[in-house]
């Protein structure tokens, strides 16, 4: 070619190539992104939740949405009908009780496997227990598991054992010393904690006390099995401190291996999760879905978009800003895919019961009749018609009426009616008399009442429920209160060292018996963050413990809530948590509306 | 240009260990625990005492350089040659567990939300070059006339509206309204296009704005009319002779803009459910997830810095006068 053409020809292309390069640079990693991307066929439904799951080791769950894929994936010694709540079996085919209602003989059944083909053993219970019950773990609801015979003590003796490890000198703490600690742990699990394989089908479990929720709690996820090999595999013991390591990579696929109806086929993080049939579990007629996939949507909206345009065939729970609309034009009759459930858990405001706010001042909240008065003087009504306007019902106690059968089955109690006049009263019995006409009431040594801080944590409803309570208070009680809105972090921070005099606070129950809700009161519980300690109160939370029968525990734990929701007021509870589920009744089945908002994956279909 | 890269390059690690010190020292400072969830129910303190001490989070100062060798590969190269004692079987780059997201590692979750933020940024700078360089040369052929007040108005729509408020309308026009695209899913080149839209528009709309004013400078200079003189087509004129020199304010603010797609989508992936790291930015913030966030600001630094290493170097390629620098 003639040079100078081919000069000429550089010079034009030279400069578009070096402008057009950085775009095809773009394009093609993009392209390369997308396509290591696989698609999979849809599933049988597909359900929008609005966080990912955080773990699939059952030890470790404590989440709804966890819970909910552990009753898919795995099976525990006996299940639940969810509407009802009945105990079904499961794993155990039959069990045995002691005549002292102490030990609990659970009979497996020969066919039940987990998914790689494996026997589901006695064995296996046992392992899966002693896991949780191992400091090391860091379980959830390892404190559940002290009603085990020797449970608690063990807990405590192996935190000393790492403790005592960790003060040896730094030539006798090498691998083979840590393993021998583990394995002398092991060794005392299995001499001193009532949990016993006493054949390959037979499992044991002796109690402190008979328990009347015992087979509740096995039923319960965080007592389900794991398949020993595949979590054993990736546990190592950390030579320097002595303590268990588990990594996670086994609830991966394809490494997890489970035994309930479902396995796990795929599980992107903050993305998706794929269940489909377990080809061993020993109930394949059960199943009413070949597959279901879990698409974590955290964006409210999206959900509902989501649902609308027909990706997803079940909202796990609405949860947008226009609820209240939504809930308006089901009303109407405009829809009919808004369906409520009553929830096993109460919102409410907590009162901080210390004697003294952490800054040195005097809490008013201290006295008992104060926060009786601050509870008589909310309008509940208003706040659910006019702030919430979400339908729940106003709660008086802190245990949603009829929830757990045998307790105050008669709504006998009532804790305190709106009764603004009788609040004033009873905040002027406590020496809080408005004396110098200002409006404010002062106390004896003529102090006005202190501002009443409201912590609560942002971005959150709770804002206008505070707003709305501070109004109702200063009309009732002349009593003035000022907003404290902090990040959840600094909100938790502040609930552990009392440093509030209102919070805003829930609970959510575990399992069908009261002490899921009363013990939050106990003095020194973890999850006592008022500073609420009352000997009657924790006296007969004992009582009830050693009760002879299961009746006349139950009336004394009725008393117990009838103390803290009529006469010592720890809380001030507002209304009882409903959830909204969005499907559509007439092709969706199986969603159970039970309180406990336990649903079985297995037992949902989309039908047509 | 071989010496400016060198040069750069060796910056890099201070650059980044700068940034790193400073969010390690906010992030220790911020209240609560780093082992525990808020919403959660609360375990025993032993166990608190123990998982903090297996972590190393009772100690900043072990932490510190602990987590430095292990995410920077230095403890893995230390023992290749002996030096330091690292797991078999762990990742170079290993970034440590989630505290939060209790089954994955920091290593996973960033090696199944970075590439989608990756593509979504590209998606968006692609998407920001082909509208915004459009409109920029559109506007500056005729200053004033229609056309040009016409990108303007777009340009500042395209750089006022947030991206939550064009998101949520383009979802609602498009995949609700229309039946166009689908809601809350990943996966393929059309799932992409709506946020990737969105989170150019503001970039989009600053590079017409730099490539209008740099349009119009070389329109008006001597080479130009010299160019037409010669009796150059006016699309040669423009687009080899002014379009060429105009570019360049675009090419350098490409490196930053890339960068902050990348990792500034949180609001974009929030909108249409993009599974991309950008939450994960803000969320281990919020949950005091200590080593995801240690181990996002150092891949967001060094990608910030590597970013902008690049421009810098096309930037010389393109424009031979910066060699000389």
């Amino acid at each position: 070619m003639d040079v100078r053409a081919k000069l000429a020809g550089q010079r034009i292309l030279t400069p578009m190539l070096k402008l057009v390069a950085p775009l095809i640079l773009l394009l093609s990693s993009i392209a390369a992104v997308l396509l290591t991307d696989s698609p999979a066929p849809p599933a049988s439904y597909v359900v929008a939740e609005r966080t990912d799951i955080f773990t699939l080791d059952p030890q470790r769950m404590e989440y709804n949405q966890d819970l909910r894929t552990c009753y898919a994936i795995y099976e525990g010694l006996a299940r639940w009908d969810n509407d009802t709540f009945a105990i079904l079996p499961a794993i155990a085919e039959t069990w045995d009780v002691s005549e002292d209602r102490r030990t609990y003989t659970f009979h497996l059944r020969d066919d039940a496997k987990w998914s790689n083909g494996d026997p589901v053993r006695a064995h296996d219970f046992v392992y899966s227990w002693r896991r949780a019950l191992m400091p090391d773990t860091a379980a959830a609801y390892s404190g559940m598991y002290f009603l085990i015979e020797g449970a608690e003590n063990f807990f405590g003796w192996r935190s000393e054992q790492m403790a005592e490890y960790g003060k040896r000198g730094a030539g006798e703490r090498t691998s083979e010393a840590a393993v021998a600690l583990r394995r002398a742990a092991e060794a005392h699990f299995d001499e001193t904690v009532g949990v016993r394989a006493l054949d390959e089908r037979t499992f044991e479990v002796r109690l402190v006390r008979p328990t009347s929720y015992f087979l509740d709690l096995c039923a319960f996820g965080p007592f389900y099995p794991v398949h020993p090999p595949t979590v054993e595999e990736w546990v190592s013991v950390d030579a320097r401190s002595g303590r268990i390591e588990q990594r996670h990579d086994w609830t991966k696929p394809p490494l997890i291996v489970t035994n309930g109806p479902y396995v796990v086929a795929r599980w992107r993080f903050k993305r998706d999760i794929r269940l489909e049939r377990n080809p061993h579990y020993w109930q394949p007629e059960m199943v009413k879905s070949d597959s279901v996939e879990m698409r974590i949507i955290p964006n409210p909206g999206g959900a509902v978009l989501a649902y609308e345009t027909g990706a997803v065939d079940w909202v796990e729970e609405v949860f947008v800003d226009y609820l209240p609309e939504m809930i308006e034009e089901q009303k109407q009759g405009e829809r009919n895919n808004l369906i409520k459930t009553p929830n096993f858990g109460t919102y409410f405001w907590s009162f901080n019961c210390t004697e003294m706010l952490p800054d040195g001042r005097v809490n008013p909240f201290a006295d008992a009749r104060v926060r009786r008065a601050f509870a008589m003087c909310v309008n509940k009504k208003d706040i659910v018609e006019k702030v919430r306007r979400q339908g729940e019902p106003i709660a008086d106690t802190l245990i949603p009426p009829g929830s757990i059968a045998g307790f105050d089955e008669g709504g006998s109690i009532t804790g305190l009616a709106f009764d603004p006049a009788g609040g004033r009263a009873l905040l002027g019995e406590a020496g809080w008399v408005d004396r110098d006409g200002d409006g404010i009431p002062e106390n004896g040594d003529g102090e006005p009442f202190p501002m009443v801080e409201l912590l609560y944590s942002t971005n959150s409803y709770h804002e206008d429920i505070a707003l709305a309570m501070g109004a109702m208070w200063e009309e009732a009680l002349g009593v003035r209160s000022r907003l404290a809105p902090k990040e959840s972090k600094i909100y938790k921070d502040d609930l552990k060292k009392r440093n509030y005099m209102m919070a805003r606070g829930g609970w959510y129950g575990d399992y069908g018996d009261p002490t899921t809700f009363l013990n939050i009161h106990r003095t020194g519980d973890g999850n006592n963050d008022r500073g609420y300690s009352d000997p009657h109160f924790d006296e007969l939370l004992k009582r009830a413990e050693k009760a002879p029968d299961d009746s006349a525990r139950m009336r004394l734990l009725e008393e117990a809530e009838r103390y803290t929701t009529e006469e010592t007021l720890p809380v001030l509870p507002l209304f009882s948590y409903v959830r909204y589920y969005m499907f559509d009744p007439e092709t969706f089945t199986g969603i159970s509306r039970h309180p406990r908002i336990t649903q079985y994956l297995w037992e949902l279909e989309k039908v047509k | 240009m071989t010496g400016l890269v060198l040069r750069r390059l060796l910056q890099t690690p201070f650059i980044v260990l700068a940034v790193y010190t400073i969010t390690f020292l906010l992030a220790w400072a911020l209240p609560g625990s780093a082992v525990v969830n808020d919403e959660g129910r609360a375990p025993p303190a032993e166990v608190l005492e123990a998982m903090e001490a297996q972590y190393n989070l009772d100690n900043p100062v072990v932490f510190y350089f602990d987590y430095l060798g292990n995410a920077t590969g230095v403890k893995w190269l230390g023992s290749k040659f002996g030096l330091m004692s690292y797991p078999a079987g762990a990742p170079i780059f290993n970034f440590g567990p989630s505290m939060r997201h209790v089954d994955w590692t920091v290593n996973e979750i960033v090696g199944s939300t970075l590439p989608v933020s990756v593509a979504l940024g590209l998606g968006a700078i692609t998407i920001a070059l082909i509208f915004g360089v459009g409109l920029g040369v559109v506007g500056a052929l005729k200053p004033n006339s229609f056309a040009d007040i016409a990108t303007l108005i777009v340009a500042l729509v395209g750089i006022s509206l947030p991206s939550f408020l064009t998101g949520t309308a383009l979802l609602l026009l498009f995949p609700v309204l229309l039946g166009i695209g689908r809601v809350g899913a990943w996966g393929s080149l059309g799932d992409m296009f709506l946020p990737a839209f969105t989170l150019s528009l503001p970039f989009a709309a600053y590079i017409a704005r730099l490539t209008r004013m740099g349009m119009i400078d070389c329109l008006g200079a001597d080479y130009i009319r010299t160019a037409r003189a010669k009796g150059a087509s006016e699309v040669r004129v423009v687009l080899k002779h002014a379009l060429k020199n105009a570019f360049l304010p675009v090419l350098s603010y490409l490196g930053p803009a890339a960068a902050y797609a990348m990792t500034g989508s949180f609001v974009v992936e929030m909108v249409f459910n993009v599974p991309g790291i950008g939450q994960h930015f803000v969320d281990a913030v919020l949950n005091k997830d200590l080593f995801l966030i240690m181990g996002v600001v150092l891949i967001f630094a060094t990608l910030l810095v590597v970013m902008n290493l690049v421009v810098d170097a096309l930037y010389a390629w393109v424009d031979p006068r910066i060699k000389a620098v």
